[in-house]
């Protein structure tokens, strides 16, 4: 169609007001949720991060860079370490309880001296658990930042980026990941001081494969025999699905109909119409929240009943609110809460803030802990250094340690130390991996309570040893 | 189920559609642009309803009012300051211009109205009929009991009443009648007297009303978030290029068959496929066009 209209702007004007606009609108995309630190005088994030200023390098960091040679007189006066950080996306509501443990932390590992007597802080920048922000910010937070370890990233990142992660040498140690993809990925292999056959990953929270089994495991004692699966099609809940079913069919379980949809539709009547016409004792969903939210929602208004089983980032006090009394009764199975030092953390936890307490929230905590106390056995704050040390300090033998704090005066005494964690004991396998209990919490008037656990040892006969 | 409840699923699908796909397809054929923001209009016609619905508090049936409304003037505002200026410059610059005034709004939306999705408080009734006869052929029963609920009635009351009424403005008013007439030629329908710049206007804000409808319905479904009308756009723009892009009527049935597509497609594809159900639609609206080039409905192929 030939133009034709009269114009009312000066087109001039026009191009200048766009071009300011896009300008201000661009800067606003690039800089969204991004670089926040905490640390410094404590640890002021409030782990909201919406604030992001997008810098982060430069002022707040040392001058002479994180992997300073802490040996002699001339320690690091500051030592930074990264954290990817979903401020944003699908898995933002995550966020706040895992910022808030990691500034406690730093806060009480300052508070304690620091690593080798230097301020500790975190450099946190948004990836909205989006691979190829997770590229972007990974690089930026460790060639531009120097940052000698990384404290995060999803399985959403970690599993395709595998290769590019491993490439850069630098000890990420994660909250996150739950992926069975990560079970024989990671860790120093049990060889510590051997690098060359390291696989520069470490996660301290239990992997799907562990808390997937105790959950299969809670299903099989409780009569629950044939199951229905609705799971979205992304990597995370595909995994927590194949985790789940794994232990469940060799164990007698059977799949009687799965069916897979896309997140962020409008409805899922459909595919529940579709599982519901099969025969099950009770249903397995594996979504995101929102998506699960509209997808129960739909099954709470077609009446279809049964017994729904969620997986763990599900126990959410806005599922309950959203799909009302129908949800009574659902419930999840989550990394236990039963580390040997829980209670030192929600102390210290609960004074930084009111963020709310999920499973990877006394990860989190853990995660900085291991980090802090592998510095200050290696005597500096490099990469190789961190990563030698990351298995020593937590595996068991030593003189068991609940806090960064009690863990410096250790070393300072010539004693080795095994970290005893908020989340689990924090005792690395060879793979990198952590073990503990699953906690089943049931959704009622109140939310999601905790109502049983599956204790590790029970869980431990499903696992092979050296499979995880 | 049956055949007949799925077919139910689908139009429902098809409803939400047809709402925002009308407005879109409505755009394309009078200001002649491919709108990539309209998705950031049903966002911010969703948080109108919401804020109504929740802050003020209003009954929901006037926090939808108050969407549409909302939506309508956003549109025109968005159009007077982003779109009517390049009107001259043809359908690709205004094209890019929708891409990156829709991201900025989609940031914009997230960095100040929050990152966690808002629920519109509902009540939902659900009418069951089990007594309805099983009429199987093969493996397919084509009947069965069914049962739809206020939500489902809601979204397709709403979606008929809209056309009706888009059908009666195009047909039986001054304003419908001279949209028809720059929609096939906007140089002759000027020179007929008609002021086309008010027309291009009336477009935009009827466009913005419908984008508020359709974002209030699925955050009464869903949620509202920053990506609330964003994650809904490819299908509004396929069902309006598969009816025939710019042609209301082809806006309606372009979205059915999308719905009706994705329904059927996750009722019956085997079971490692039924994640793929947009695909399906996707390849449903590529086989028509390779067909008919010009959509279900539509007349001829325009540039853009």
């Amino acid at each position: 169609m030939p133009s034709d209209t009269n114009d009312l702007v000066n087109r001039r004007t026009f191009l200048t007001v766009t071009g300011s606009s896009g300008i201000v609108g661009l800067s606003g995309c690039v800089s969204f949720g991004g670089g926040e630190e905490s640390g410094g005088d404590g640890g002021t994030g409030d782990g909201s991060g919406d604030d992001g200023s997008g810098d982060g390098s430069g002022d707040g960091s040392s001058d002479d860079g994180s992997s300073d040679d802490g040996s002699g007189d001339g320690g690091p006066d500051t030592i930074s370490l990264g954290q990817p950080a979903s401020l944003s996306g699908q898995w933002d509501f995550l966020q706040p309880g895992v910022s808030q443990a990691t500034d406690a932390a730093v806060a009480h590992i300052n508070e304690a001296g620091g690593p080798l007597d230097a301020e500790l802080e975190v450099i946190r920048r948004d990836t909205a658990v989006d691979p190829q922000e997770a590229r972007t910010v990974t690089t930026q937070l460790i060639e531009n930042d120097g940052v000698p370890a990384i404290v995060g990233l999803f399985s959403s990142e970690i599993n395709p980026l595998w290769d590019f992660l491993q490439d850069f040498e630098v000890p990420m140690v994660t909250p996150w990941p739950g992926s069975t993809f990560l079970d024989t990925r990671g860790g120093d292999k049990a060889t510590p001081e051997d690098l060359s056959d390291d696989e520069w990953l470490w996660r301290t929270v239990v992997g799907d494969t562990v808390h997937t089994s105790g959950s299969a495991v809670y299903a099989l004692e409780n009569d629950l025999d044939t199951l229905g699966v609705l799971n979205g099609t992304t990597e995370g809940e595909r995994s927590y699905v194949e985790g789940f079913l794994s232990v469940y069919e060799d164990n007698g379980g059977t799949v009687a109909e799965r069916v897979e949809v896309e997140i962020g539709g409008s409805s899922y009547q459909s595919a529940l119409s579709r599982l519901f016409d099969a025969e099950f004792d009770a249903f397995l969903v594996s979504l995101p929240l929102e998506s699960a939210i509209t997808a129960l929602s739909d099954w709470s208004d077609a009446g279809y009943g049964r017994q729904p089983i969620l997986s763990d980032p599900l126990a959410q006090q806005d599922l309950v609110d959203q799909v009302g009394s129908d949800i009574h009764g659902a419930w999840a199975g989550s990394p236990g809460q039963s580390g040997p030092s829980y209670d030192t953390f929600e102390e210290i936890y609960s004074g930084e803030g009111d963020a709310e307490i999920n499973a990877w929230t006394p990860p989190a905590w853990d995660a900085m802990q291991v980090i802090a106390l592998a510095i200050e056995r290696a005597g500096e704050a490099t990469p190789e250094a961190i990563e030698r040390n990351l298995g020593p300090v937590s595996r068991d033998g030593g003189t068991e340690v609940n806090t960064f704090a009690e863990g410096k005066e250790a070393l300072a005494n010539g004693e080795e130390i095994s970290y005893q964690g908020a989340a689990t004991p924090t005792n690395f396998t060879q793979h990198g991996n952590v073990f503990g209990s699953v906690t089943i919490s049931t959704a009622g008037e109140n939310g999601f309570e905790a109502t049983s656990e599956v204790p590790a040892e029970d869980i431990r006969e499903y696992v092979a040893e050296g499979e995880y | 189920m049956g055949l007949l409840q799925e077919a139910i699923f689908g139009v429902v699908t098809g409803s939400y559609i047809a709402i925002a796909a009308i407005g879109f397809t409505l755009i394309y054929g009078i200001v002649n642009m491919i709108n990539f923001a309209y998705g950031e209009y049903l966002t911010l016609g969703a948080f109108v309803g919401f804020l109504a619905a929740s802050a003020i508090p209003v009954p929901l049936p006037v926090a939808v009012v108050l969407a549409m409304i909302g939506g309508g003037v956003i549109s025109i505002v968005l159009a007077r300051g982003f779109f009517t200026p390049i009107n001259h410059t043809g359908p690709v610059p205004m094209l890019l211009t929708s891409i990156g005034l829709g991201i900025a709004i989609r940031n914009a939306i997230r960095l100040f109205g929050g990152r966690s999705a808002r629920y519109i408080e509902t009540e939902t009734a659900t009418f069951r009929f089990d007594g309805v006869p099983d009429v199987t052929v093969g493996s397919v029963d084509l009947l069965g009991g069914f049962f739809v609920t206020s939500e489902h009635l809601i979204v397709f009351g709403s979606a008929v009443a809209v056309f009706l009424s888009i059908h009666a403005l195009l047909t039986r008013t001054d304003v419908g009648i001279a949209m028809r007439a720059m929609g096939d030629d906007e140089s002759l329908a000027r020179v007929r007297g008609i002021d086309t710049q008010l027309i291009r206007d009336s477009v935009w804000v009827l466009a913005g009303v419908l984008a508020g409808l359709a974002g209030v319905l699925m955050a009464i479904q869903t949620n509202v978030s920053s990506t609330t009308g964003f994650s809904h756009i490819l299908q509004i723009l396929s069902a309006a290029i598969l009816g025939g892009a710019g042609s209301p009527y082809g806006a309606i049935i372009g979205a059915y068959v999308i719905g009706l597509a994705l329904a059927f497609s996750t009722a019956f594809l085997p079971s490692s496929m039924t994640g793929l159900s947009s695909a399906v639609a996707f390849a449903i609206l590529i086989v028509v066009l390779l067909v008919k080039p010009s959509g279900i409905a539509g007349t001829e192929v325009r540039e853009a």
